[in-house]
Order: structure tokens, then sequence, then C-alpha cells
């Protein structure tokens, strides 16, 4: 350690806000240095008497600068006491400083420099095909509809698939696992965590009650049964319109699972698709409105370094498009709408259903994010397919 | 976590006023700001947050006398509603020594104040505490909107929020400072208590 460091560590461990809270209750003053590996600039907070007076990073300097430096994830910090005599650029007090920047990080005015929330260590699977399977996390669990919590041992089944039952739960502690049975064995397509929910909107949808997937505890994990009569009564409170919505979600869901599978019973040989014609809605294109299906078909396929993966086909009363208020990881920013040449749309009401959307209760709401997030992580199970294909000679 | 601060000869204390969004977090603090202007210490720092508004100051209450010979100073903050402030939250809430819980005496925020109660039990659950550990004091708030708004009783609030707690509660009326300063002194008293039993434990 450098000679008059009198505090350094790791940022991972000890967030600038802290460190800053730390020196402001000693009131010292000094130079307080943070690196990380991701910025070549080192960042500079001057402190006179545990207030932040000035600091600099690359060109930047006072206040935007120091705001940037609360972005960084990780990286180390060093303190220096030492006698500071610059001018006193940033007014304001430290507790305005921080409460400011992480106001502003939750609401991504500042950048996030590093790793992002890691997953933490979760044992990557045996499996030859997936390195990791993704986790997905939850909203916080809204406990309002839980009736009763269960428990299950790392390892058993949580529901077969094939098999019926039309519970729904709530992850409250613990990760599960979702596995497709497959003509070649057992394809585990995602993880899912805290927040995270068991069991399908098709049982409050159409009271289908077939399981369609294996869930598989991982660790010891504590579930909250859902009241699904609540929930189905509230899906019956909703418009028509919002109902077909939930309806093809539900249906672009299980096509994106389809496609995955298809691709691993293939060994892995998922067959590009091959465009007949210009598409409807080119990946990442600006397309602020919504369709709905009328006649015809249309299919989604996501443009992958290693060729175009269809991730689903759309048919009748589907929805595509931008829904901007729930993001599913397809249309428009990643994947193309090809349509057939019979198509026909019209358009649905984005404001209405926006506005249902958010007038649901806290558990239907989370539980439609839940659908859409498992979307985005499926259809990356597909591609990833594509990319193996490609990387095998 | 209360801070020991050696050179100043003080004990820092971080209590946080935690409730649903417009239950009156901020009316109970900008109260307190305002009545109790000798026993404030610098600035009021007031974060517009979407909903609501995340406030914070330094208070030195007077007549509690010295702990272990150091000055008490609180540092009160409220702590934003709404789910994405996840950064600020944790900083307000990580090292509480103590929280107040400010229900919303409206009929309608019934579902609000249980969701944010457990909410509130969530997130202590990840720095190892819990609601029933923290020194707690229960609020419930807008008491004078009795006759014009349908309120809920107070037996409703307590069976539905302090049940299970059993910590003491208060009637306030954040807007005319009502029940505010009762408050504060209770869950002050708590938190003390509980830093001194921590203290013992540890010698």
């Amino acid at each position: 350690m450098k000679k008059n460091t009198a505090f350094s560590g790791n940022l991972s461990f000890l967030s600038l806000a802290d460190v800053l809270q730390l020196l402001g209750s000693n009131g010292s003053t000094g130079l307080l240095r943070l690196k990380t590996p991701q910025r070549s600039e080192v960042g500079s907070i001057y402190l006179a008497r545990g207030n932040p007076v000035d600091a600099s990073l690359g060109r930047v300097r006072g206040l935007e600068a120091l705001f940037a430096m609360f972005g960084w994830i990780n990286g180390e910090f060093e303190f220096r006491l030492e006698d500071v005599t610059c001018e006193n650029v940033i007014q304001k007090s430290r507790m305005e400083v921080i409460l400011t920047a992480l106001k502003m990080l939750d609401d991504g005015e500042i950048e996030t420099v590093g790793m992002a929330e890691e997953q933490d260590g979760e044992a990557s699977l045996d499996d030859e095909h997936f390195a990791v399977v993704p986790v997905i996390k939850g909203p916080l669990i809204d406990y309002w509809y839980i009736v009763d919590e269960e428990n299950f041992e790392a390892g058993t089944k949580i529901v077969e698939q094939g098999k019926h039952g039309n519970w729904i739960w709530v992850i409250l502690e613990g990760v599960v696992e979702i596995r497709k049975e497959t003509n070649r064995g057992t394809l585990p397509i995602l993880r899912i965590g805290n927040g995270s929910f068991v069991g399908s909107l098709a049982s409050i949808i159409s009271g289908r009650n077939v399981r369609s997937a294996t869930t598989v505890a991982v660790d010891n994990v504590q579930l909250g049964v859902l009241d699904s009569q609540r929930l189905a009564n509230e899906f019956a409170q909703l418009s028509p319109e919002f109902k077909d919505f939930l309806a093809s979600l539900d249906r672009r869901l299980r096509q994106v699972t389809d496609k995955a599978v298809e691709a691993f019973e293939k060994s892995g040989q998922i067959e590009e698709f091959v465009a007949r014609q210009d598409p409807l809605i080119a990946q990442g294109a600006h397309v602020d409105e919504g369709f709905v299906i009328t006649q015809g078909e249309a299919f989604v396929v996501r443009e992958t370094p290693g060729g175009d993966v269809l991730l689903a086909d759309l048919y009748r009363g589907d929805f595509f498009g931008n829904m901007s208020f729930l993001d599913i990881g397809h249309e428009p920013n990643a994947a193309a709408i090809y349509s057939s040449k019979t198509l026909e749309t019209r358009r649905p009401n984005l404001e209405v259903l926006e506005r249902e959307f958010n007038e649901l209760s806290p558990t239907f709401h989370n539980f439609i994010e839940h659908m859409a997030h498992c979307i985005t992580a499926t259809s990356a199970v597909a591609c990833e397919f594509m990319k193996k294909k490609t990387n095998s000679p | 976590m209360a801070v020991f601060n050696i050179r100043n000869r003080e004990i820092e204390c971080k209590i946080v006023y935690y409730g649903p969004g417009r239950c009156g977090k901020t009316t109970n603090l900008e109260y307190i700001y305002r009545s109790f202007t000798k026993q404030v210490s610098g600035k009021m720092v007031s974060i517009d947050t979407d909903g609501d508004r995340t406030l914070f100051f330094d208070f030195l209450p007077m007549g509690i006398g010295r702990v272990m010979g150091c000055d008490v100073r609180l540092q009160l903050y409220t702590v934003p509603g709404q789910v994405k402030y996840s950064s600020t939250r944790k900083l307000v809430l990580k090292g509480a020594d103590g929280v107040v819980f400010v229900a919303d005496s409206m009929e309608i925020r019934r579902e609000k104040n249980m969701l944010s109660l457990k909410d509130l039990h969530n997130n202590l659950k990840g720095y190892g505490s819990s609601v029933f550990k923290i020194p707690l004091v229960m609020q419930y708030n807008k008491r004078d909107l009795e006759g014009q708004i349908p309120l809920m009783s107070i037996d409703q609030m307590k069976k539905d929020l302090n049940a299970q707690l059993k910590v003491p509660d208060f009637e306030a009326s954040a807007l005319t400072g009502n029940g505010v300063g009762a408050t504060l002194k209770e869950c002050l008293k708590l938190t003390l208590k509980s830093l001194q039993r921590e203290l013992k434990w540890t010698e």
C-alpha cells in the first residue's frame, strides 16, 4: 500500500455511496481515487471535512464526474489524507449527492459500468448443450395472493410434463429448473428464481390443466401457492381485447419453447429461415404500432450471426408489433416480422391495453412480466442452437 | 448499525420512515423539520423521486441525555415507494436502527398498507434483520380526514398491521402535526434501548 493511503478496498464490496458515507461521518479531508477495469481513466474525488468539493474523471469535472462514478460496480478505491485546496465546485452536501446519484442510477440516467447483477454463482449445468441455463429472477413478491406455502427439497419434481394440475406458485426462495421432455431426452430450458412463477396462464385462460413442462427444484425451494380463484376472477373482469392479448402472449411462449425443443430434437440442426420477400417489420426498425392478425400468418424471425432463426408462427388473433408497455425481447428490436401473402391485420388500441396492464393487481402484473422474460430467455436458448451449428465444422 | 464517531463523541443513528406511496412519510419529516428547528442541523435534502419525494436530514434530539458518554445524532430518512428505486432504498434501509411505519388510514389504501409492510419485511430480511427484530413503531396517519373520507377504524388497522407485531402504535395527522412528535420519540426510545441491549451483549 502506498505510504499515505488511509483507506482502500474493493468497490464491489463497499460501493461509492458507502465509502462516501463512511468518510463523511468521519469528517475526512483528502483525495479519493477510483479505478475500474472497464475504464482507462482514474476518477478523483476531493473531500473537505467529509463533503465532496470537486471531482474529475478524464476531461469531465465536478458533479457530472462524481455522478458518473456511482455507476461503477466493480473496481478499487483508495483514500489518501491530503490538504485539499481546490475550489468548492460541488456545492451539495454529501447526502444530497449520494441520494441524487442513486436516484439517477435507478432512473437509468447514470450508466452502469462493470458486471451487472451477477447470477450469484448459480451452478452451471453439466448439459452438453448449455454452458449455463439462464436464471430469471422475478420482481418483488406480492404476498397478497399467497394462500399457502410449500417446501420442496433439492432434486424433487414440482410438476411433471403431461400430468394434470392447475396450481400456480410464486417462488419465495430458491431456484427451479424448467425442463421439456423430448424424443432426445430431457432439455433444460430455463432456471427461474425468487419472484418468478411456476405454472402457466393457460390454466386460467382456457382451463387447460395439462402441464406443458416439468419443473424441478434445483436447491431447497420454498413456493407460495397463489389464490388461483382470485387470479381467475381478475382475468374474468378483463376486457376481451386484453384477454386476447394474454392468450396470444401465452401462445407465443409455447411457440418459442416448441422451436427450441424442435431444434434440440434435430440434434441442434435448426433450419435456417429463408425469406422469400422483405420483412414487414425489419429487425431494429422503428415501429410504434401494434397489430392483430385477422387473416393469414406471420413469422417472428431473429437474425443471428449464424443465420435467421424462426422463433414463432403467428396466426389469427395473435398480436405483434411494438407493445411498448411489455418487452418480450422480439420485434421490433430483436426480431423481424415476415408475413404470408394473405396477411390482414387490424390495429389494437395500445393505450387502452397499456392502461389495463398498469391497472392489474401486482401479482397478475408480475406474472405477465415473468412470461415476457421467459419468452426473451427461451428465444435466446433457441438461437443458441444456430450458433452451435455454425461453430461446429 | 449505529456509527460511533469517536472524534465528535457522537452516536449516529438512522431512523427510516417507511410506508406506501403518499401515506405521509414526507409530511411527517417536513413537520419535524419545520417545528423542531433548534434540533435540526443542516439542510433538508429533498430528492424528487417518481410518486413521492425522498427526504433526509440530521436531527439532534434534546433531553435524552448521553449514551455511553456520547451525544446522539439522528439521521432521518424517508424511503421512495416505487420498486425501481432499489439502490436508493437499499442505501436508506441498510443499517437502519429504527423504523417508523406510516400507514394510510384511508379505506382504499388498506391493501397498499399491507403490501408495503410485507415489502419492508422482505427488504429487511436482505440485511439479516426483520420487522420482528428491528425497533419499529406504527403510525396510523391521516386521522384528520375523519368524517370527510372513508377511513378505517383504528381497531381494524391494528388487526391488519399490528396483530402479529404488537409494536407501539400511534394515531396521527402529519399535516397538523398531531402524533408526529410522539411517534418519533417512541421510535427513538426503542432504538436507544435496543442499542444498549446490543452493547451490553457484546461487552
